[in-house]
């Protein structure tokens, strides 16, 4: 804005770059850290309007027959909060972290598909988008509806045509379906370059953990996307060329909307949380002054959990009435989950035991992760039980478990990434002090909401109610967890104040920090554009930890 | 920075300067492109038009292909890329994590490569010419010893497309129709080229295969095909060919073409044999990255 075409006349030796010319150098770039940046950047800024969403529904809810928003609005905000969280934030946040850390740490110079990336990005980005530009023009040309409002698997019948009139749910449909388009993009770039870009002497069992659990992520990425696609495109002809897929008056079946949804929805939970396990890997380790303990036994666990998360969709369906084998079979598949999910537990746990602890801000969030992904599970595990769940399904418990896993556990981990390799970004630390405020505080946020929230769920409060009498004791609890809410939005805006000051002021980082393992820190912070001048050689899972200590080299252990 | 399409493999440019001393890496990027944005923009603008106006939907369109030709452009024939100095100062060198085996010699076959890899139009049509000619020696041979005419091949072919005739008598197919000789040489000679084409352009990727990709398999895929094609769309054609013929005919097509081609690419020599796989394929990218690539898999 500051830009004229005197400035640059004016300046003497080094012509000054035009504000212009950085917008024109991130439009065109092709680069996989800058392109990192832009998932992570329009992540974040997703991330903050569907944390206000969840506000304005939690003002809604902290008193009862409250009127601050029409039952129209909430709908609205439920189904724009869940939509963008999910599709827009923590899809991107986590492909913007894969983007920008894979090639480091394999020692490439970028993705295998440069262009494919900037595409990908662009698509999803521009997805998010027009999922807004519902608010404008969703009412179509039947000055119907606005934002969507059919929750975020917006089941049928209440998508078709008749329930759900103008263009609010096709806004919802067609930018999922663009941001799908980029998601296997993303992923398909991912497991190519991290098959064949790996540098001399990374073989797939020296390959850092992180780019480990980034190719099942991708895998699912690619069976997941699919059948939501095809759901997508159903949805459309049955909206748009009267087709009667999931109409049930002509024929269809809604119940078979609810498969496609779920075959998708369930390993699009595990592609959130795999990259939350995958930055795990990487700081407790660093953190504990261990390496990795079982690092096999990792990998195993980290590819089982994909193929099982495969196979239990219909755990969200079992309100349905799935009939006994359906029943049995899904409670039981589910249950599995638990068995590789626990030995990661389990071998994080022996990573810090006896472990030379630093107890800095990124392990801090890690520590948060440990103990409240554990919660979750449980919660998870009590859920996937048919009959409990014909109890508590729809309620507030269900929307407790599964936030205790989407912010106590994977927002915990983006967190702790972001103390993590913000310095690796950005050359500077983040405050540590401002780290521990916000870790803190969020924490006790955290848990003000979602463990009161569990409460109201077993004593029969719905999820997507507007409002609730008086009569039914939920008020306090409902209070509570308002105020929780409060709580973690000021500790976030900590976190961006922190981020905004410390690219500012914060301490010089240099290129290893933290001490640490593995090749993104062999570069300078922040890389330059071509990551490494030289090509890196590797001898272990460890390299840096064998340069730095020569006489007892991790080639002698593994 | 500068942009260009980097055609030969310039192996001085891009070694490593000796170990221990302070040298300049002239690395290569991929060069910046606004197209794959654009795409992005011109996918939505179609999709979004769906809901607001067919105008945004044919905008849309106009910019998806726009992007298209545009990205197109940016990687064909050659990727382009932009050139990185970076210096690499003898402790940067010291500190790659592990010494690495100094200056990357250059792939040996490399240089003969540029030289050999001559991929043009011409070798294709030439071993289409060839090839075509030696199916029709297969093809009129058929005609002599089952129906002592010289016409009868071209002829049948013309009635790939005169539909009428599959039903003609064995008689006037073995005379001599103007019509039919035009016809049949022009349906000959243009599929002979096409394949001919895709010959020149596929062989050299996979040369060990060539010979049984080029020569035996594709002409009984494309027998195959043309079997059950024509089984079911004209039926009466189908029943006067005799595919015993055929697949011979085709097998002497394929074998000329696979031998005109390495005639002019020589690319069943020893020497392009050992050449990278981007190269064969007549692709050129970031070679730095490339050949790291085909050096990691122990
Ligand atoms: C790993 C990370 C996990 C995430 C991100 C996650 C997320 C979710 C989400 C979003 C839902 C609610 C969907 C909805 O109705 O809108 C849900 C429900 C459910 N989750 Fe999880 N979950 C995770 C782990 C688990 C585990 C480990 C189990 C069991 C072992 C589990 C069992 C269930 C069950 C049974 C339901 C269905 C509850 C119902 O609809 O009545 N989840 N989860
Ligand atoms: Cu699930």
């Amino acid at each position: 804005m500051n830009s004229t075409g005197t400035a640059v006349l004016a300046s003497a030796q080094p012509p000054r770059k035009l504000w212009l010319d950085h917008v024109q150098e991130w439009l065109t770039t092709v680069d996989h850290k800058r392109i990192g940046l832009m998932y992570i950047g329009y992540a974040l800024i997703f991330l903050v309007v569907a944390g206000v969403e969840a506000l304005l529904m939690r003002i809604q809810l902290s008193a009862p027959d409250n009127h601050f928003l029409s039952p129209e609005v909430f709908n609205c905000m439920f189904t724009m909060h869940g939509t963008t969280m999910v599709f827009f934030v923590g899809m991107p946040i986590l492909f913007g972290f894969g983007n920008y850390l894979v090639p480091l740490m394999i020692g490439a110079r970028d993705m295998a598909f440069p262009r494919l990336n900037a595409f990908s990005f662009w698509i999803s980005a521009f997805g998010g988008l027009l999922l807004y530009f519902s608010f404008l023009g969703g009412s179509g040309l039947y000055g119907a509806g606005s934002a969507p409002d059919v929750g975020w698997f917006a089941y049928a019948p209440l998508t078709a045509k008749l329930f759900s009139p103008g263009h609010s749910t096709d806004y919802w449909t067609l930018s999922i379906l663009l941001s799908g388009i980029g998601s296997v993009g993303t992923a398909l770039n991912l497991i190519v370059t991290i098959f064949t870009m790996r540098c001399k002497g990374m073989t797939m069992t020296r390959l850092p953990l992180l780019c480990w659990l980034y190719v099942v992520t991708s895998w699912l990425t690619f069976l997941a996307l699919g059948p939501l696609t095809a759901a997508q495109i159903m949805l459309c002809l049955d909206r748009f060329a009267g087709s009667h897929f999931f109409d049930v008056q002509a024929g269809g079946s809604a119940v078979l909307w609810m498969h496609f949804f779920w075959i998708f929805g369930h390993p699009e939970v595990y592609i959130l949380v795999l990259p939350a396990f995958a930055f795990a890997n990487e700081i407790i380790p660093v953190f504990s002054r261990k390496p990795i303990f079982g690092y096999p036994a990792m990998v195993a666990a980290s590819v089982l959990i994909g193929f099982i998360s495969l196979g239990v969709w219909a755990h969200h369906m079992f309100t349905v009435g799935l009939g006994p084998e359906g029943n049995a079979f899904f409670t039981l598949a589910t249950m599995i989950v638990s068995v590789p999910t626990g030995i990661k537990i389990f071998n994080w746990l022996a990573t810090i035991w006896g472990g030379k602890i630093r107890f800095a801000t990124p392990m801090l969030f890690s520590i948060g992760f440990l103990f409240q992904f554990l919660i979750a599970g449980l919660t998870g595990i009590m859920l996937s039980v048919a009959p409990f769940d014909w109890q508590l399904g729809n309620s507030y418990f269900v929307v407790a478990h599964f936030h205790y896993v989407l912010v106590g556990a994977i927002l915990y981990m983006i967190f702790a990434a972001f103390y993590y390799w913000y310095p690796k970004m950005f050359g500077r630390m983040l405050s540590e002090k401002l780290g521990k405020w916000h870790f803190w505080l969020f924490t006790f946020g955290f848990h003000l909401t979602f463990d009161t929230m569990h409460i109201p769920g077993l004593l029969g409060m719905p999820r997507r109610v507007f409002t609730y009498p008086a009569d039914r004791g939920w008020a306090m609890l409902n209070q509570i967890e308002t105020v929780g809410g409060f709580i973690q939005a000021i500790a976030l805006l900590l976190f961006v104040w922190n981020m905004i000051q410390s690219y500012r002021t914060g301490k010089e980082a240099g290129p290893d920090p933290w001490d640490a393992w593995t090749l993104e820190w062999a570069t300078s912070s922040p890389p330059p554009h071509y990551n490494f001048a030289v090509d890196p050689v590797v001898h272990s899972r460890r390299p840096l930890w064998d340069r730095k200590h020569p006489e007892s080299p991790d080639t002698h252990y593994e | 920075m500068q942009e260009h399409a980097s055609l030969p493999r310039d192996a001085a440019k891009n070694a490593a300067a000796p170990h221990g001393e302070t040298g300049i890496e002239s690395i290569h990027l991929p060069s910046p492109t606004v197209w794959p944005m654009v795409l992005a923009l011109g996918v939505t603008l179609l999709v979004a038009g769906l809901i607001t106006n067919a105008a945004i939907s044919l905008l849309g369109a106009v910019f998806a292909v726009a992007a298209s030709v545009g990205w197109f452009r940016n990687v064909l024939p050659h990727e382009r890329h932009e050139e990185v100095h970076a210096p690499v100062s003898a402790a940067e060198r010291a500190a790659a994590v592990a010494a690495s085996a100094g200056p990357r010699p250059a792939p040996a076959a490399a240089a003969h490569g540029q030289r050999r890899l001559t991929y043009s139009f011409l070798s294709g049509i030439e071993a289409g010419a060839a090839g075509g000619a030696a199916m029709a020696l297969v093809a009129t041979a058929f005609g002599m010893v089952r129906f002592h005419s010289l016409w009868y091949a071209i002829n049948l072919m013309a009635a790939s497309s005169f539909l009428s005739w599959s039903n003609a008598s064995d008689a006037f197919l073995s005379g001599f129709h103007l019509q039919g000789l035009l016809a049949g040489l022009l349906i000959h000679m243009l599929i002979s080229v096409l394949v001919g084409l895709l010959y020149a352009a596929t062989m050299p990727i996979f040369p060990r295969l060539s010979l049984v990709a080029g020569g035996i398999l594709g002409p009984l895929v494309w027998t195959g095909l043309a079997f059950s094609l024509t089984k079911s769309v004209a039926p009466l054609l189908g029943a006067r060919v005799d595919w015993l013929w055929f697949i011979v005919s085709q097998i002497a097509f394929g074998l000329t073409a696979v031998w005109i081609v390495n005639l002019r690419i020589r690319f069943l020599s020893a020497e392009f044999q050992s050449l990278p796989f981007d190269q064969r394929a007549g692709l050129h990218s970031n070679e730095a990255q490339r050949s790291a690539a085909s050096e990691v898999r122990q």
